[in-house]
């Protein structure tokens, strides 16, 4: 019913290596959960929804919190990189600004020393702060299991609110940024009840960047959070974008199209209605403020 | 205002001086001891509480045996194991659940065991069988003769004389309030508004949970410690409520991490030492989860008003009429006396000379409402502060200019035939229009947001039994230091500090030399009624001030025939007695223990100075229950005004408060910085609380006890600016005229709050929590 | 439940502690060590009551691990003054603390100055925006924050003189 104080019993392992992760995984089966900052983890433990036997801390595998920018200028995030470190880390900043943004609006400072970014994925809740930004971004998960490696699109990887396609043996070991187009702007909104520190009760994610292909000139991917079971990526709003010209009328269509696309809930911490509003209200100034930038305005 | 550090200074008179607090060296240090602080020693025992799931039920079964069974398990208490009652003003909360559960979360047995994870695993093996029970949540509909009946026995419960229940229905207070004729008033006015108003519950999130340890020796000594603003009611209540004999019960209380109400009376405590009881010998610690703390410790009652207030053409209220309903909750002690005075003050500040006022407490399934800053004050204010901008906007006349024509003076006979004693509440409405650049509101900072400015002004009285007492005792050290012990709390309010610029006053040595500290002990330090009603800078202070005056004149009488001088020819100024006819000078070191050697040393005089004074009010009188008419109510009235300069996102609803402006008669400013202190706290608590609710679903079970879902200020919600100002109408019987202020500050900002979000966007709003949501869905309604 | 032994270095003081899995930071602190300045508020991450320097950045110790500190650092409020290594009783912050009365009830004081300890440490003039949401995840509910902003705004003036 309500929480309890503390944690329950467990036995906590630090895992050597990545096929240690799995054979514990394989080993333990149900009473096994991957322990990241934890940050997630302990809420869930305490109020009775996890009862893992065996915490199994995956933060110190080679690579899991390392951040690695390439000649190819592609970003390879390690899953245990904490959210602050995303948020600080020099070639985030000036090549993926838009996760940048997204991971330093997480929580406080305290908990984005600890949040990570494989966390934040993994739990998939329907306002993952990370979630939309991979999803414009394009980011591939990277899962490492009995059969080894395999990369995923982010926009497979969500299955369900709290689901993913994580196999039962499997752990996250990093997400990989493709090169983004060049040019590219792109914005991340977050509505909580607060100012700051809040989780979001809508959030969009907007990338926009040149594209001479387009009718409009422009691309533009759009994403929700919050507003449906999953995370998801609005392609007609991102047709609309394609076709007309930046500017009020159009996005103001592409908001439309979002309205459409956001299944919102009634719960405690908003309604539909209000988030249907917000989609749109949102998405607007998303697309507004990403065309500034693009602009150079 | 910056103040110098504490060491090697030296102040002198600090009565009126912002000098540093007293408490707080120890509390940037982390030394300042908290109840979870505190060690008891490895043989403390650790206890968990089962609570109910259901918010109205029958228990129909308890059994205990699988928790028994657990390793560790020392004892398990249910409500079948005692036949208690505990109570203030309203002996009707059962220690744990009996025949029925009243709420979620309600304690129906307790787990002791040698850890806290131990006690928690075996409370989730107790097995309680319910039968549900129609529930009721809504405080009017609870009033009705076909509601549940919740307290069937409400005739047999013990009760305060000047509280009345009404046996057979869930109505646990009624308070009529009747002056003049409202009914042929009404055709007399020019304008008359209407409306009624919602409050939800909400709690007072103290960042220190409730907490206690309580040991039940084998000789039938029983200690409790506990984070409590009321140790001697505490003790009081839970004596009388388990029949130790009060010199048998002691509670000891550390610092408190924020009480705002909520550990004034009795909630959790008694389940500590009620399982104590059951493992003698061994301290038991119970202390509350966050989340217990929302639901299952005490909480703001909620409320739902309806109120009508008329005015003539000129703009004098003529009549006003309401109706109380309170929703105490599932137990209903504190939440009597709050329904008795919000009765009693039901017409807010102002003079009105018809009024007709029924204020109700109404059992509801729901978590147990108690005293929360205001006592009631803000819960009514929310509806009479609104209502007043609509009469004032129906004639014509500015909000803050109707307050300024209506607002209670010095000397009006108020709704209870009592005469006003002398404030000034004009002063503060001046004030805060002054500061807040009334009339004058600036532009809004974007096309899409809109810029607002609100008023409201408000009072409270101590809401206390006639004679609620205090009393201290001044004992000096070798090194002339001294000791001013009191009963009274420090909740972060400053009231060590206040103690020790009182003694120190008084007497007249250097604030520096007085020690005021944790822990208050019912052993030994001297009875204080309760640290609540924002009463102790007045009643604790002139307990300490005779105190201090018993010390001084018997220091003075001392060396008086010690220099063969007249005793009126001489002063304690600085630390050193002083004749102003000889100019000798006689320091208190050592004096104030070992006494003064004769001529010769030829015998000593005097000895241990110790001086003991006490304060109680003598002067409340009964209110007739039928009209609610006395000669005098309540000890006084502190009042004050708030003006609020805020900004309204109309595309998100999102309201940013830019600037408060709070004035408020102190009497006397004790300690000027530490008033400042509070108005800053209180303006943002009271903004707060505007957009604060619990919530619950269909069932009664709560939605959101959480600090993520129930949210409260943070650092980047303040304001930019907080205008704290003051008015200084001396108090008759108040230390050197000062008056409280610790809840009034918070009192009034919500209804500024609404005032200003209609200034702004022409909306008004009866029913808290505000949210963005709410009033962009209102803001989108209006439009659509 | 497997336990673990671990040393840790706290507030300059090598310990060598056996710790349960599930016991957390803030209980190795609190229980293990006496070192009670560190307070618990919601053991969910969100009032930082708890807040604590862990190799020199803040965390909510209810949401650490005690064995996850094995071979690190961690300093507390107690330890605050220690780190400015002149021997006196109290930091700047502390001091800028008491001169401005940014002190009510005192429970969230120990977090609020770890958190503006930390802030200073990376950010040694910050904007009143940067103070405010550097201290987002530290509740107070008595003082209003003003005082406690401001305070930290003079301890920054002040390290700016030294």
């Amino acid at each position: 019913m309500l929480a309890r104080p503390g944690l329950p019993s467990f036995d906590y392992v630090r895992a050597g290596t990545a096929d240690d992760v799995v054979r514990l995984l394989e080993e333990h089966g149900e009473a096994a959960r991957l322990m990241m900052g934890g940050t997630d983890l302990f809420v869930g433990m305490r109020d009775g929804v996890a009862r893992p036997r065996v915490v199994v801390d995956v933060k110190h595998l080679s690579g899991m919190r390392d951040v690695v920018y390439d000649e190819q200028a592609r970003l390879t995030v390690g899953a245990a990189v904490t959210m602050n470190e995303i948020a600080h880390h020099p070639d985030v900043q000036a090549h993926y600004p838009l996760l940048a943004e997204a991971a330093n609006s997480v929580a406080s400072y305290q908990v984005r020393n600890r949040a990570t970014i494989g966390g934040n994925l993994c739990n998939a809740s329907p306002c993952a702060d990370t979630v939309p930004v991979t999803l414009v971004l394009e980011g591939n998960v990277v899962l490492y299991g009995p059969g080894g490696e395999r990369e995923l699109p982010a926009g497979e990887f969500f299955t369900g609110p709290g689901e993913t396609a994580l196999g039962a043996d499997e752990l996250m070991t990093a997400i990989r940024y493709p090169a983004l187009p060049p040019g590219a702007a792109g914005r991340y909104l977050k509505l909580g009840r607060s100012k700051i520190g809040d989780l979001a009760i809508v959030s969009v994610a907007v990338l926009g960047f040149p594209d001479n292909v387009a009718p409009s000139g422009y691309r533009f991917r759009v994403a929700l959070g919050s507003v449906a079971p999953v995370v998801l990526r609005v392609s007609a709003a991102e047709e609309v974008l394609a076709e007309n010209p930046p500017g009020e009328g159009g996005f103001a269509l592409a908001a439309e199209q979002a309205v459409e696309a956001a299944s919102p809930i009634d719960d405690v911490r908003g309604s539909a209605a209000y988030r249907v509003a917000m989609v749109r209200q949102l998405t607007r100034r998303g697309l507004r403020e990403v065309w500034g930038q693009l602009r150079g305005t | 205002m910056a103040n110098r550090s504490p060491s090697s200074t030296f102040t002198s008179d600090p009565v009126g001086k912002s000098v540093p607090r007293i408490d707080v060296v120890e509390k940037v240090t982390g030394s300042a001891v908290f109840i979870d602080d505190m060690q008891f020693g490895p043989g403390t025992y650790h206890a968990r509480l089962v609570r109910s799931p259901h918010a109205h039920a029958r228990v129909v079964r308890i059994d205990v045996s699988r928790a028994l069974e657990v390793p560790g398990v020392k004892a398990a208490v249910t409500g079948k194991d005692l036949d208690a009652r505990i109570g203030l003003y309203l002996i009707d909360r059962p220690i744990f659940a009996g025949e029925r559960v009243r709420y979620v979360g309600e304690p129906v047995a307790g787990v002791v065991a040698t850890s806290e994870e131990i006690a928690e695993r075996a409370a989730q093996l107790v097995e309680v069988e319910y039968e549900e029970l129609p529930a009721v949540f809504d405080p009017v509909e609870s009033a009705q003769p076909d509601a549940p009946l919740l307290h069937p026995d409400l005739g047999e419960y013990d009760v305060a004389s000047f509280i009345f229940p009404e046996p057979g229905t869930n109505v646990s207070e009624h308070f009529k309030l009747r002056k003049g004729d409202v009914e042929t008033s009404w055709p007399r006015c020019a304008a008359i508004v209407e409306g009624e108003f919602r409050l939800p519950q909400i709690q007072h999130v103290p960042i220190e949970p409730h907490g206690a340890v309580a040991l039940w020796e084998l000789s039938g000594e029983v200690t409790l410690w506990t984070s409590s603003q009321s140790p001697f009611a505490q003790r009081d209540l839970i004596a009388q409520s388990l029949g130790i004999p009060h010199g048998n019960l002691r509670v000891v209380s550390p610092y408190v991490g924020g009480g705002f109400g909520g550990k004034a009376g009795v909630s959790m405590e008694v389940c500590a030492v009620v399982l104590a009881r059951a493992v003698k010998g061994h301290p038991v610690k119970l202390r509350m989860t966050r989340e217990e703390e929302f639901v299952g410790t005490t909480v703001r009652q909620s409320l739902v008003a309806h109120t009508k207030i008329g005015c003539d053409a000129e703009g004098n209220l003529l009549a006003m009429e309401t109706e109380y309903y309170f929703g105490g909750g599932a137990y209903n002690d504190y939440g009597v006396n709050i329904a008795r005075a919000a009765g009693y003050s039901c017409t807010g500040p102002y003079d009105i000379p018809n009024v007709k006022g029924d204020s109700y407490c109404v059992y509801t399934n729901q978590p147990i409402g108690s005293a929360m800053r205001g006592f009631g004050m803000p819960e009514i204010h929310w509806g009479i502060e609104q209502i007043m901008d609509q009469l004032a906007e129906q004639i014509g006349m500015d909000p803050a200019e109707f307050r300024r024509r209506n607002c209670v003076q010095t000397g009006d006979t108020i709704l209870t035939g009592m005469e006003m004693p002398a404030i000034d509440l004009v002063a503060c409405i001046d004030k805060v229009t002054e500061a807040i650049g009334w009339g004058k509101k600036g532009a809004a900072s974007a096309p899409h947001k809109r810029r607002g400015q609100g008023i409201a002004i408000m009072w409270k009285a101590p809401a206390m039994p006639p004679n609620p007492g205090s009393s201290a005792v001044v004992r000096f050290n070798e090194d002339a230091t001294l000791n001013v012990a009191i009963g009274a709390q420090e909740l972060g309010q400053g009231a060590f500090t206040v103690a020790a610029q009182v003694a120190a006053q008084a007497l007249g040595v250097p604030y520096e030399w007085v020690r005021v500290s944790a822990p208050v002990d019912t052993k030994y330090s001297p009875y204080e009624w309760q640290t609540v009603a924002s009463r102790i800078t007045w009643s604790m202070g002139n307990a300490v001030k005779a105190a201090a005056e018993d010390a001084r004149r018997q220091i003075i009488e001392l060396v008086a025939d010690h220099w063969d001088e007249d005793p009126d020819d001489l002063d304690v100024k600085d630390g050193k007695v002083i004749s102003y006819t000889s100019e000798r000078e006689q320091p208190l070191q050592n004096m104030v223990i070992y006494g003064l050697p004769n001529e010769d040393f030829e015998g000593w005089k005097g000895g241990p100075v110790v001086g003991q004074g006490r304060f109680m009010p003598t002067y409340v009188t009964n209110l007739d229950p039928e009209t609610g008419q006395g000669t005098r109510a309540v000890v006084h009235y502190t009042v004050g005004a708030q003006a609020v300069d805020l900004e309204v996102d109309t595309e998100t609803g999102q309201v940013e408060v830019l600037e408060i402006a709070s004035a408020y008669d102190v009497g006397k400013a004790v300690n000027p910085d530490l008033i400042m202190t509070q108005i800053e706290g209180g303006a943002v608590h009271g903004m707060s609380s505007a957009f604060e609710a619990l919530r619950f679903d269909e069932d009664g079970r709560p939605l959101n006890p959480s600090l993520v879902d129930y949210r409260i200020a943070t650092s980047v919600d303040v304001p930019r600016e907080i205008h704290g100002d003051f008015v200084e109408t001396p108090l008759e019987d108040g230390p050197w005229g000062a008056r409280g202020v610790g809840e009034h500050v918070m009192v009034q900002t919500a209804p500024a709050i609404a005032n200003a979000i209609n200034d702004a966007l022409g909306i008004r709003f009866n029913d808290l929590p505000l949210s963005a949501e709410k009033i962009f869905l209102a803001l989108e309604g209006r439009e659509g | 439940m497997a336990t673990h032994s671990i040393t840790v270095i706290v507030n300059g003081s090598a310990e060598f502690l056996t710790v349960p899995s599930s016991m957390t930071l803030l209980q190795m602190l609190r229980e293990e060590l006496a070192l009670t300045g560190t307070k618990n508020g919601c053991e969910a991450g969100e009032c930082g009551a708890c807040t604590v320097l862990v190799d020199g950045e803040p965390v909510n110790s209810c949401m650490m691990l005690a064995v996850e500190v094995d071979g690190r650092e961690v300093t507390t409020v107690e330890g605050l003054a220690r780190l400015y290594g002149d021997g006196k009783q109290l930091s700047p912050l502390q001091e800028a603390f008491v001169e401005h009365n940014a002190v009510q009830c005192g429970f969230c004081t120990p977090g609020m100055l770890i958190s503006a300890h930390a802030l200073l440490e990376r950010s040694p003039d910050p904007t009143e925006e940067e103070i405010r949401e550097a201290l987002v995840g530290n509740l107070c509910r008595c003082t209003g924050y003003l005082r406690i902003i401001q305070a930290v705004q003079t301890a920054a003036a002040r390290k700016e003189e030294v």
